[in-house]
C-alpha cells in the first residue's frame, strides 16, 4: 500500500497539518489515525495545507471531513489552504468549497 | 529520454483492455493508465519531468475521466469484492477523437445503485457527509454513467470534450 505524505507541525497557536500527494481510499486510512491522534487535543487552530496534493477522492475528502467535525465538536476551528486542479474541483462539486472557504 | 508531451491523437477507435485483481492495491496502476488515456484524448500536455506534481489531471477532461475512474474502481473493489479480492476487474478503455468510453467489470456482487443517497440539498458544517459521496462524483463529472448488474455487472462511462477545440494550452 502506498504511504501517505502527511506531516504535522504544531505551535503554541495552532497545528498545521500539511498532505502532499494523492489523498485516496488507500492512503486516507493512515491519515485518518493522525486525524484521530489530532482531535484528542483539542486544538484551537488547525491549518490544512494542500498546496501539495495533486489528487483526492471520496475516501480522502471524508477523511477531511472528519478532521473538520472533530476539531470543531471541541470548540476549535479548521482552515484549508491552497486547494488547486483536482482536489478543487472535487471540492466545488461536492459545494464543500463554501463550506470549507476555499 | 523523457517524453514531455504527446503527440499521437487518435482518429480511429482502439480499445486498451487491463485486467487486474479487484483488490485496491491494483487501484493507482489503473489510475494511471486511465488518466494516459485520457490524455490521448484531451491532448493535454503531459508534465515535465521536474514537475512536482505525482499525479498530473490538471485538464478539465483528464480531471473528470480520472476522478470518475478512482470512484468506480473503489466501489467495485469494496462493495463487489468487500476489499477480499477474489475475482477481476476487468477494464476496457476506448478514446476516441473527441470522447472516451470506460467499461468496468467485475464479477463480484452486484451493487444497488438506487440506495445511494443524494447529498443534502444545503451543506453546512453539520451535514457534511463522511461518505457516499463517490457515486456523485462519477455521475456528476460524466456525461454517461450506467451500471448494469451482473454477473458480471458492468459500469460504462462515458466523457466527451466540450464544445469545439481540444483541450489543453498548459505547458
Amino acid at each position: 500500500m502506498p504511504v501517505p505524505a502527511f506531516d504535522v507541525q504544531r505551535s503554541s497557536n495552532s497545528t498545521t497539518l500539511t498532505v502532499r500527494g494523492s489523498l485516496d481510499i488507500n492512503t486516507a486510512p493512515q491519515l485518518g489515525e493522525e486525524i484521530d491522534r489530532l482531535v484528542v487535543d483539542k486544538p484551537k487552530l488547525v491549518i490544512v495545507d494542500l498546496s501539495g496534493l495533486d489528487l483526492i477522492d471520496s475516501s480522502g475528502v471524508a477523511a477531511l471531513v472528519k478532521l473538520y467535525k472533530g476539531v470543531r465538536a471541541s470548540g476549535g476551528n479548521v482552515t484549508i489552504s491552497g486547494v488547486r486542479d483536482q482536489p478543487l474541483a472535487i471540492f466545488k462539486l461536492l459545494r464543500m468549497d463554501k463550506v470549507f472557504n476555499l | 529520454m523523457h517524453i514531455t508531451s504527446l503527440v499521437f491523437c487518435p482518429s480511429m477507435p482502439a480499445t486498451i483492455r487491463l485486467s487486474v485483481p479487484g483488490t485496491l492495491r491494483y487501484r493507482d496502476l489503473a489510475v494511471r493508465i486511465v488518466a494516459e488515456a485520457a490524455r490521448l484524448v484531451s491532448c493535454s500536455v503531459q508534465r515535465a519531468p521536474n514537475d512536482p506534481l505525482d499525479h498530473d489531471v490538471r485538464d478539465p477532461f483528464d480531471t473528470a475521466v480520472v476522478s470518475a475512474f478512482m470512484e468506480i474502481f473503489n466501489n467495485v473493489a469494496i462493495h463487489a469484492y468487500k476489499r477480499k479480492g477474489g475475482g477481476t476487474i476487468d477494464i476496457a478503455i476506448t478514446p476516441k477523437d473527441r470522447e472516451i468510453v470506460i467499461e468496468v467489470k467485475d464479477h463480484g456482487s452486484p451493487f444497488d445503485i438506487d440506495e445511494v443517497p443524494p447529498l443534502p440539498n444545503e451543506l453546512d458544517a453539520d451535514t457534511l457527509p463522511e461518505g457516499g459521496m463517490g457515486i456523485h462524483i462519477a455521475k456528476t463529472m460524466l456525461d454517461e454513467v450506467t451500471y448494469e448488474p451482473g454477473p458480471p455487472n458492468l459500469w460504462r462511462l462515458c466523457k466527451r470534450l466540450p464544445g469545439g477545440a481540444r483541450a489543453s494550452t498548459r505547458v
